[in-house]
């Protein structure tokens, strides 16, 4: 597998200057393709100590080969466009090998190898016209490993940086502003593209454009909206509560808390409404002895006794299923199990949403079938044990 | 506040007053209540109860009870069919036939329709016939046990479901119900004895869905499934004897939360809500503890259950070991507003858990004893918790607040002594009174926990009292006469001249007892002055006819130099005396400082002397009066001393933020003087932004509160600064814009909601009229470009709010006021389609009541038909009863026109619909009918709308007294129109406050007191004819007689059989009900066609007026007996309409005519 992909690597970029060269339309430039990769094909084999093959086998292999290229290609393309790029970069293409299975460490070792061959430059139909352009600078030589026939760098002036120095903005007040014009007009850009997209009121009768008013939506549970506190505002919450609140970039505030807080009356006032912390930790000890009517089990009705037996039989044993595999219990019930994975998705994918190592991160699809697999073998254990 | 009955109240008030005497001859020892089925989808109940009786005389062959909208089926006693009559007399106040439109005569009416079915006066609306089989039985007193099965179909009070429209299992979309109404509602879903004053021990079962849990007052014994296991059923016991009035419910797919500190308490509320639960109730120990604490007793129940349900009722109600909060109590750990409120209602509950649940009252004249000690109590609580400061500026809101309902509707009277009204404002405490009562009573009242006698649990106005005297030894009949028995507040003038020979102060003070709603004060009266040696207190006695008050000096008036000065509170402070007036020793005076009398003080002193007051006197409410008296003297001293307020961090935060106010009022009239940048700007800089860039806010930081308040009302108090063209000045307008725009609550622990909500109260406050070009129409192009900025943070922060909304969508509610802002003020055009949309079901409680504020004021801007037509559709059909109820209230405050004014939509078609209302529209819940009266006597006075047209008839022939009267409908305007001028009801005792007037100033009105009783009599007269199947008249009298036996089809589920006597069954139809009798036979009897038309609670107000007025003439109307001979009054046959042009035709010219007496 790795040899194929080594030379996969090599292949890709030979087509690519081929396609170059080739000014013959689509038909010519197939073939050429196809002709290079039946080379490297046929190289590799070589490599391996073939001393010959079937043109059905080669051909099958070359099939092979153009599928897992076009795949890497594929999905190189899509892992950039995640991350708003329209290049891919080498982590796009790293990702993808890892996703499909290759061991990417393995590569530079394979590269290296002495015994690879290489291939030939392959046949140029037409000769490039070579644009006449100004040159500049030297142009850099290849490395050793790439091989001559590859195009040479571009002018260095392309690709030489100069990196210069500016002061960092560090100014308060700029980044204030800066940090408040660009939240207002995020909070402006999305409230419009709300508003474009959806139902709208307007003030003025002959004018819906200019203050366009997101059409008031009524809830079936308005409450709820209305008093758990927002993603953001938990999320922010989480964040202050473990960074103090003290530590602000502006020591003049500080120090005005610090004599505020010195004043009785506002001690006072404080200590009231301040929630007591020790109240989480004194509870989790305690719990187990409560006695509270609403805690206790819900009794049996007294009936007659055959009835009571079954009833209990199957009690005894979903209350039991549920309480030694959850999962299994979800399982069960079609609906519920569907639910329950789908939350677990929403999970997973608001932690694609938020968490910065996107690029990096994993395909929620792939988490999927990876609960899936964890459910699976679960639930049948269930179902053999029931 | 219900008033119910005079009858109880007399009888409570025979000298002594020991026990407590039932007015029904029985005594209910238990009850049990069992629902077994409650279907979400259909809103409808079944169940039964079990009532066990004791008869107490041995003739008993009628037992009344209360019992409302629900179906009977089926009554048993002993296990024998019994037959019975339900008859509500208050589903209709005044009947079809009747075009009276007046609201004397509809709350005459109202009135006796109520005390007709009383429970304080042995009345009931259910009326069931004892079996003979078990006449002896009786005879014997021994046990009867009435077995009634009911059922309640899509109750429109007393019980509320809630059922979000959306998939899933009941469970699952969070649908539930409760029990809810205004005092005593609890007959609306199960039979019952309402009545506060009638105990007995419970067994209540509830059989629900199993994903559900029904929590109801006492102890839960167990839990059972039902047979298919699909339901269970929850078991509680009462063992401590309650009364029905405190029997609650509520049934929901709850989340259950035992409190962490007592497992005896348990926390329910909807789903998803746990860790807003978890935060709200962890402080609740603290309160049980103070309470407990002070009360020396424990906590009564065994068990405490609060439940925070959605759509509430109101925001707390207190029953039997458990409470209901509306669920909007809730909050996080974030919101910072909130939590002072919610705590406040939490422990308000708890305080009525103790006085007002467990120790019940005996008639509703004492109710002013419970709600004053529970408000005492729950005020302790308050200055342990919040402080002393916090303390008293409760009290002093609650009393500015009383005074200024008294002043403006007339005297509350607690208790009154003669006739037998009683009334109280709910919303109404009168700690200080209490003050010194109240601290015995509690001792006294833990006595009372011990005792075995249920009628202990009882309270009375005089076992109040007796136990005061008994635990103190201390007389407190003068002030029991002075301010229980009277009503009204005391308004002192003072005002004070310094005698430099005699080296003393000549306080005069005068009083105003002439104006409605005051009393005159006669006692002592503590005057407190500030000298330059020292603060001294004398107390004077205020008598009848003296208005000086000499007070020594203690001071020299040569000043000592450098010598610091001694406050009140024994700190000395340097101060600067430049100010004073050289020749006297007086900083400041203060009249009655610790509030110990129900008063509004005017005081007249030196402007240098409230200044003095404001910066060094330390209590709280001596520095607010002071603010209050700067803003008559705008003047760069006053100006300074409330700056420096401001700055003072030592100063209490509310001081510091009416101070802010203050500042911009007398900014305002400075203005052509005003020098340096506007009020408050650099002082806001100062505090809240940034060193380096003042134009920049600090990130939020609300871990200092004070702070916190501070910052949210500045810039709303700059807002309302105005430069001499009397626009905002645009430098404050950027300043604010600045403020939002740079304001960043990344940082914060606290959620900045609202912060932000006042910013945008901010942006409203500064908009000024907009300059009008001949009537141009408000397009976009002609926007001030302020306004259009404005506008700019308006559309962002509500468009923000549909995508990160803010707690309880406070940022949408400011939004909406500021929107109505700018329409009424012209700059956009003034649209109702917007608020509309806001004010449907489905959105949030808070913006649907800003909403239809904004409806109601367009409705009265725009004299709009259309809107209020719209508005009244809500009142009748709203889902919630508190946004119907707030739509009547605000419709009320803000009403589309007055009886005085002309206005297109004033008609008879809304004369008509309101009185239906009224009438019958809504007569599920008393709360709304009394907003519907308030409504209607504040768009039409008190007398006959003035756009219907002219009654027909002068004199009306009243067939049953064989005489004739004058037609009541046209009682002269005047009489109304001088009271109704000074006042303006706004809450539930209105009526009380157009009565009172009318009583006291017209004792030869034409309106006699009489009619009260006389239809009563005639009520209970017919009510008496009812009984008596034998009476011939009961065909002729009652439509419903002629189709007999209307009985309801028993449900499949309930084993009835038919009643054995089929001809007392009867359900009143109330459409069918006189339709078909004769014109002349309407007349005649209209209140026997209109089964009794029983008044309620609300009417309390009504009702008590009436009887107030009762009693102030009391003695009078034995003389002039003869003369107030008229008694019901009844119209004539339209027919005579033309003939007979009456001449009253002006409502003016009536006012002199005495309707004579005729005799036919």
């Amino acid at each position: 597998m790795a040899d194929t992909a080594a030379t996969a690597g090599a292949g890709s970029s030979g087509t690519r200057s081929g396609s170059k060269q080739s000014t013959n339309p689509a038909d010519n430039y197939h073939l050429a393709r196809r002709r290079t990769l039946q080379v490297v094909v046929s190289s590799l084999l070589t490599e391996a100590g073939f001393e010959s093959a079937e043109k059905a086998s080669v051909e099958t292999l070359t099939e092979m080969l153009q599928s897992y290229i076009s795949e890497i290609g594929r999905s190189a393309k899509s892992y950039c466009e995640h991350t708003a790029r329209t290049q891919p970069t080498l982590s796009d293409i790293v990702v993808t090998l890892v996703e499909m299975g290759f061991n990417v460490d393995t590569l530079p070792a394979y590269a290296k190898r002495s015994q690879r061959m290489v291939i030939t430059a392959p046949p140029v139909t037409n000769q490039p016209v070579t644009p006449k352009a100004l040159t500049a600078g030297q142009n850099r030589p290849h490395p050793p490993h790439i091989p001559s026939h590859f195009p040479e760098f571009p002018d260095p002036h392309t690709y030489i940086k100069t990196p210069t120095y500016r002061e960092p903005v560090s100014d308060y007040q700029v980044l204030r502003e800066k940090a408040a014009s660009q939240r207002r007009d995020v909070e402006r850009a999305l409230t419009r593209f709300m508003a474009k997209t959806g139902k709208t009121q307007s003030l003025f009768k002959d004018d819906v454009s200019t203050f366009p008013l997101i059409a008031a939506r009524p809830f079936t549970i308005p409450y709820l909206t209305a008093l758990l506190p927002s993603e953001l505002e938990m999320q922010q919450m989480e964040e202050t509560d473990s960074s103090e609140q003290d530590e602000q970039t502006d020591t003049e505030n500080l120090s005005l808390h610090i004599s505020t807080d010195d004043s009785g009356a506002e001690k006072e006032n404080a200590s009231v409404l301040q929630q007591n912390p020790a109240l989480s930790g004194s509870r989790n000890g305690e719990e187990n002895i409560i006695d509270n009517p609403y805690l206790r089990p819900v009794k049996k009705p007294k009936i007659r006794r055959k009835k009571l037996r079954l009833k209990h039989v199957f009690n005894s044993l979903s209350s039991s299923s549920q309480r030694l595999c959850p999962w299994g219990a979800a399982g069960l019930r079609g609906r519920t199990s569907h639910g329950l994975t789908l939350s677990l998705l929403e999970k997973n994918s608001r932690y694609f949403l938020s968490s910065s190592s996107w690029s990096l991160g994993l395909n929620p699809h792939f988490h999927f079938i990876v609960f899936f697999l964890l459910l699976l073998p679960k639930s049948c254990l269930l179902l053999l044990n029931t | 506040m219900p008033p119910t009955d005079l009858e109880p109240a007399r009888m409570n008030r025979k000298k002594g007053d020991k026990g407590f005497e039932s007015p029904r001859p029985y005594k209910l020892t238990h009850q049990v209540v069992c629902i077994n089925n409650i279907n979400f989808q259909r809103k409808s109940v079944v169940g039964f109860v079990e009532l066990t009786i004791f008869p107490t005389v041995a003739n008993l062959n009628r037992i009344k009870l209360n019992s409302k909208q629900c179906r009977i089926y089926r009554v048993r006693i002993n296990d024998l069919e019994a037959a019975f009559i339900y008859n509500d007399p208050t589903l209709e106040v005044c009947h079809n036939e009747s075009k009276q439109r007046n609201l004397n005569y509809f709350s005459n009416a109202y009135a006796a329709a109520v005390s007709a079915v009383d429970p304080d006066a042995g009345n009931g609306e259910l009326c069931i016939k004892v079996p003979s089989e078990l006449w002896k039985h009786v005879d014997e007193l021994k046990v009867l046990k009435i077995h009634i099965n009911f059922s309640l179909d899509q109750p429109k009070g007393g019980l509320h479901f809630v059922v979000p429209n959306v998939e899933g299992s009941m469970a699952e979309r969070g649908a539930h119900v409760f029990s809810c109404g205004y005092q005593n509602s609890t007959r609306f879903w199960f039979p019952c004895v309402d009545s506060y004053s009638e105990l007995c021990t419970w067994k209540l079962e509830f059989t629900v869905d199993a994903a559900m849990v029904a929590v109801s007052n006492g102890d839960l014994v167990e839990t059972v499934y039902t047979h298919d296991m699909r339901k269970k059923t929850f078991h509680y016991m009462l063992t401590i004897p309650t009364a029905a009035s405190n029997i609650s419910l509520a049934i929901g797919p709850f989340e259950i939360l035992v409190d962490p500190y007592m497992h005896e308490v348990t926390h329910f509320c909807l789903p998803q809500l746990l860790p807003l639960l978890k935060h709200t109730t962890s402080y609740l120990h603290e309160v049980f503890e103070f309470y407990e604490e002070i009360l020396t007793c424990r906590y009564p129940y065994s068990c405490f259950k609060t439940v925070f349900i959605d759509e509430a009722y109101v925001e707390v109600a207190a029953y039997a070991s458990m409470s209901i909060f509306s669920t909007n109590l809730l909050h996080s750990a974030m919101i910072i507003d909130e939590t002072p409120l919610t705590r406040r209602c939490l422990a308000q509950s708890l305080a009525q858990q103790f006085f007002g649940c467990f120790i019940s009252r005996m008639s509703w004249s004492d109710e002013w004893v419970l709600k004053g000690i529970s408000g005492y109590i729950y005020g302790l609580w308050m200055k342990k918790t919040f402080g002393v400061n916090e303390y008293r500026h409760w009290i002093k809101e609650e009393l500015d607040k009383i005074v200024a309902y008294e002043l403006k509707t007339g005297g509350v009277l607690l208790h009154p002594i003669f006739g037998g009204g009683k009334e109280k404002d709910k919303y109404v405490y009168y700690p200080e009174v209490f003050n010194k009562l109240l601290s015995l009573a509690s001792t006294a009242s833990s006595q009372k926990f011990q005792s075995h006698m249920w009628s202990q649990m009882l309270v009375s106005t005089y076992g109040f009292l007796k136990s005061i005297s008994n635990v103190s030894g201390k007389d407190i009949q003068p002030l029991i006469k002075q301010w229980v028995d009277q009503s009204g507040v005391v308004k002192f003038y003072g005002s004070f001249a310094f005698n430099r020979k005699r080296n003393v102060l000549e306080l005069e003070i005068k009083q105003d007892y002439t104006s409605p709603g005051t009393q005159k004060y006669v006692g002592p009266l503590k005057v407190t002055v500030q000298e330059l040696d020292g603060s001294f207190n004398h107390t004077l006695q205020i008598e009848e006819n003296s208005l000086k008050h000499d007070i020594p000096c203690h001071s020299k008036s040569r000043r000592n130099k450098k010598k610091k000065i001694p406050l009140m509170n024994g700190e000395e402070v340097d101060m600067d005396l430049s100010a004073m007036d050289a020749d006297s020793p007086l900083l400041w005076i203060r009249i009655d400082p610790d509030m110990s009398v129900l008063r509004k003080v005017e005081f007249e002193q030196a402007d240098f002397m409230w200044q003095y007051q404001l910066r060094y006197e330390r209590d709280v409410v001596a520095q607010q009066e002071s603010i209050l008296a700067l803003e008559k003297f705008p003047t760069p001293a006053s100006r300074l001393a409330l700056t420096d307020i401001l700055e003072q961090e030592q100063c209490f935060y509310r001081v510091r933020m009416s101070a802010c106010f203050c500042l911009a009022k007398i900014a305002n009239s400075m203005v052509s003087t005003w020098t340096g940048p506007p009020a408050m700007k650099s002082l806001f800089t100062r505090m809240f932004c940034c060193k380096t860039c003042p134009n920049i806010v600090k990130t939020n930081n609300f871990m200092s509160f004070q702070s916190y308040f501070l910052q949210k009302t500045m810039p709303v108090a700059m807002a309302l600064l105005r430069d001499v063209h009397n626009l905002c000045p645009k430098e404050v307008l950027t300043f604010i814009l600045d403020l939002i725009k740079y304001n960043d609550n990344r940082k914060n622990k606290f959620s900045d909601n609202y912060y932000r909500a006042e910013m945008i109260d901010a942006l409203a406050n500064s908009v000024t009229p907009a300059v009008s070009v001949n009537n141009e129409v408000r397009t976009l192009d002609n926007l001030n470009p302020d306004v259009r900025l404005i506008l700019e943070e308006i559309t962002r922060f509500l468009n923000m709010e549909k995508l990160l909304p803010s707690y309880r969508h406070t940022i949408t509610v400011s939004c909406l006021r500021a929107i109505r802002v700018l329409q009424k003020n012209g700059h956009v055009p003034s649209d109702p389609a917007l608020f509309k949309s806001y004010a449907e079901y489905g959105h949030f409680v808070d913006i649907r009541i800003a909403a239809l504020e904004a409806v109601v004021d367009y409705t009265k801007v725009d004299r709009s038909y259309e809107e209020l037509q719209w508005l009244l559709n809500m009142i009748q059909n709203d889902p919630v009863p508190y946004v119907r109820h707030k739509i009547l209230n605000m419709l009320t405050k803000n009403p589309p026109f007055t009886k005085n004014m002309e206005s297109p939509l004033c008609n008879e078609a809304l004369v008509d619909q309101l009185w239906k209302l009224m009438n019958s529209g809504t007569s599920h819940d008393w709360r709304l009918r009394c907003g519907a009266v308030d409504l209607y006597f504040t768009l039409f006075g008190l007398s006959r709308p003035s756009c219907l047209p002219l009654p027909e008839l002068g004199l009306v022939l009243n067939l049953k007294e064989k005489k004739a009267v004058l037609n009541p409908t046209i009682i002269p305007e005047v009489i109304a129109g001088s009271q109704e001028a000074t006042m303006n009801p706004s809450s539930h005792a209105q009526l009380v406050g157009f009565q009172n007037p009318f009583s006291s100033s017209q004792d030869e009105e034409e309106i006699d007191m009489d009619t009260v009783h006389d239809s009563q009599a005639f009520i209970s007269h017919h009510l008496n004819m009812l009984e008596r199947p034998s009476t011939p008249g009961l065909s002729k009298y009652r439509p419903a007689s002629s189709r007999p036996t209307i009985i309801p089809q028993h449900p499949s589920g309930c084993d009835g059989t038919p009643s054995t006597k089929p001809q007392w069954n009867m359900e009143f139809s109330r459409k069918g009900t006189g339709r078909e009798q004769s014109p002349l036979e309407m007349s005649m009897h209209p209140a026997a066609a209109t089964p009794l038309s029983v008044f309620t609670k609300e009417s309390t107000s009504s009702k008590h007026s009436d009887h107030h007025h009762h009693h102030h003439h009391e003695h009078k109307k034995k003389k002039k007996k003869h003369k107030h001979k008229h008694k019901h009054k009844h119209k004539h046959d339209s027919k005579e309409k033309d003939k007979e042009p009456f001449t009253f035709s002006s409502p003016a010219s009536g006012r002199s005519i005495h309707s004579p007496s005729l005799s036919d």
